[in-house]
């Protein structure tokens, strides 16, 4: 398994990384202790597969651990087994048959700058790699997404702006986060990447989205990664401005 | 007719094929098939349903010097049936290409020995995963060693002496130089091992001087009754090759060889390849070129547009060609890293 040294933090590159919720002390002393964590299979995100996990621990951590990426460890296996099997002690839980690959690990090492999330928020999983783990101040810097995206974010950063990416906007819906959401003075704007212009049934579906978020006081921007690359500071800053105006519901920039 | 690509997705190049760690660091099948499982996602939202599998994904699994690495098939019995399980859902084609050091007609006993290894843990996997028999597993007849006929008899001997897993999964391709479809399909009537068409290497070697229409009748006809043949097609790379070389002042260019595979395919090439091919069996097509699934989805989108009547006959069916741009298709939806994962 990789020897997991400061060195190998600060060098190993594009080795991939997961990072994973810890919800419970139980879920991270097992990580820990006896060297696994679990992902059901059912609910499994579309990426599972890495050389190292990190844990990110809620709030059910002590103040001075929680909502932060603060351990890591080097993945040697994957295993599918059930809940009974992994958890055996609960047997008449009620997802004891269901399915989980138990990822198996080495020991967990913490990183030598914790990586906290400034608002405290949810996540889910993170794919991500050993080189951003090792040089993200904040979580928002650990998503790898497409280059009109990280520049989209390097211009928000700059502009000091306040600012989530991957954010989900609604509890119950947390398979469709905003890409980019800002927290301004007068509102609080979502951004949604696209890849294409969008068809007229996508036109329709955002604005469906558009009035639902309203609704929430979201003001929603749709935008593709062509736009955004051409000119992702001015982006930024049209962002920016728009979170500070009140009241203002604007499409398409 | 299905359309596959080869081991590496360039539209989503942050995915890995299998466990690439050093054995220092502990590889294991497990992480492999972890990797293949989210190559797999990819593949069900793409709408890909033919894939050539790592050969790779057993590290170490047949490596005479560790043999901490040889149980690893036996300790993932339960993901291989699963990774399976996800393949039949999807309706996914997998075959496996070994490394060019399987050469099972080799005159080395150490070598044959191992390519025999080799293949029996590849056919293992397919077997693990509880796929059916269009899973093959695919070689070429190997060397000439100076002695073509010779060569020949060796393969056929080496076929019978690999376990029945072996023989049950394994097919035959036509190379570039060695040996031709003639080759092969005189091994074939000596074994009944079922003949892969490679057009490609028919336009480089074909000695006999078949016509690609009776050749290729001729390898899908080799296939047993109730399993779709597959063939495998690519176009010449025919860019000039530029290399800068160290100490020289301007850049040389080398000279071409057209076994060197082009990024894309040729959709002309195509498209008069498949007419040609009109009234023969169906077939699957696993595309040999550069840009792999970005390679895939422009030639759908080619075929919707030059040659609709082909476009139909795709599985999945391909919803139009939107024409959008490739490159912009793998920076926007392949998160970014294309530029870094183009082939060399």
């Amino acid at each position: 398994m990789m020897e997991l040294d400061n060195e190998t933090l600060d060098t190993g590159g594009e080795a991939p990384v997961l990072v994973v919720v810890v919800n419970s002390q139980e879920d991270l002393a097992r990580a820990r202790d006896q060297g696994w964590y679990r992902i059901p299979v059912g609910r499994a995100p579309p990426r599972i597969a890495a050389e190292f996990l990190a844990f990110y621990l809620t709030g059910a951590f002590p103040e001075q651990d929680r909502w932060a990426v603060k351990w890591v460890a080097p993945v040697s296996g994957y295993r599918v087994m059930t809940r009974l099997e992994l958890l055996p002690h609960e047997a008449d839980h009620p997802r004891a048959g269901e399915r989980y690959y138990r990822v198996s690990l080495g020991p967990l090492r913490a990183l030598k700058c914790p990586i906290p999330s400034r608002r405290l928020r949810r996540i889910t999983f993170i794919s991500t790699t050993l080189a951003r783990l090792a040089e993200a101040e904040e979580i928002n810097d650990l998503w790898l997404k497409s280059t009109a995206q990280e520049r989209l974010w390097a211009a928000l950063k700059q502009a000091d702006a306040d600012a989530e990416r991957q954010y989900p906007l609604r509890e119950d819906l947390p398979q469709h986060p905003a890409d980019f959401a800002l927290f301004g003075d007068g509102a609080r704007v979502a951004v949604f990447v696209s890849d294409e212009p969008a068809s007229p049934e996508g036109l329709r579906e955002s604005q469906a989205v558009d009035y639902l978020l309203a609704s929430e006081l979201w003001t929603a921007v749709w935008v593709t990664c062509a736009e955004l690359a051409a000119d992702p500071q001015g982006w930024a800053a049209k962002l920016v401005e728009l979170a500070g105006s009140p009241d203002l519901h604007q499409r398409n920039g | 007719m299905r359309l596959g690509f080869v081991v590496k997705p360039l539209v989503r190049p942050e995915l890995r094929s299998h466990d690439g760690r050093r054995w220092q660091n502990r590889p294991h099948l497990s992480v492999s098939l972890a990797f293949l499982r989210d190559v797999f996602e990819y593949l069900s939202s793409a709408g890909i349903t033919m894939y050539r599998l790592s050969s790779e994904l057993a590290p170490y699994g047949t490596h005479p010097d560790l043999p901490q690495f040889h149980d690893q098939l036996a300790q993932s019995l339960p993901e291989l049936a699963e990774i399976g399980r996800l393949a039949r859902q999807m309706s996914l084609r997998l075959s496996i290409h070994p490394a060019q050091h399987v050469v099972l007609n080799a005159p080395e006993f150490v070598l044959a020995a191992r390519s025999r290894a080799d293949l029996t843990q590849q056919a293992a996997l397919l077997d693990a995963m509880g796929l059916g028999p269009e899973a093959v597993v695919v070689i070429h007849l190997g060397g000439v060693y100076g002695d073509r006929d010779a060569a020949r008899q060796r393969f056929v001997e080496g076929y019978y002496a690999l376990p029945e897993i072996v023989r049950r999964r394994l097919v035959l391709e036509n190379d570039d130089g060695r040996f031709g479809v003639a080759d092969a399909l005189w091994v074939q009537a000596c074994t009944r091992v079922p003949v892969v068409f490679d057009n490609l290497h028919h336009r480089l070697n074909n000695p006999n001087g078949l016509p690609v229409r009776e050749a290729l009748s001729a390898c899908l006809a080799s296939w047993p009754a109730g399993v779709r043949p597959k063939i495998h097609f690519s176009t010449p790379r025919t860019e000039w090759l530029v290399e800068q070389r160290a100490g020289e002042n301007g850049p040389w260019v080398r000279r071409t060889r057209w076994t060197y595979h082009a990024d894309y395919v040729n959709p002309f090439e195509f498209i008069d390849f498949m007419h040609g091919a009109e009234g023969l069996p169906d077939f699957d097509v696993m595309l040999e070129v550069r840009a792999k699934d970005l390679a895939l989805r422009q030639l759908e989108r080619d075929l919707a547009r030059y040659a609709p009547e082909l476009a139909a006959r795709l599985e999945p069916a391909v919803p139009g060609a939107p024409g959008d741009c490739d490159v912009e298709e793998a920076e926007s939806s392949g998160e970014g890293h294309l530029r870094a994962e183009i082939p060399s």
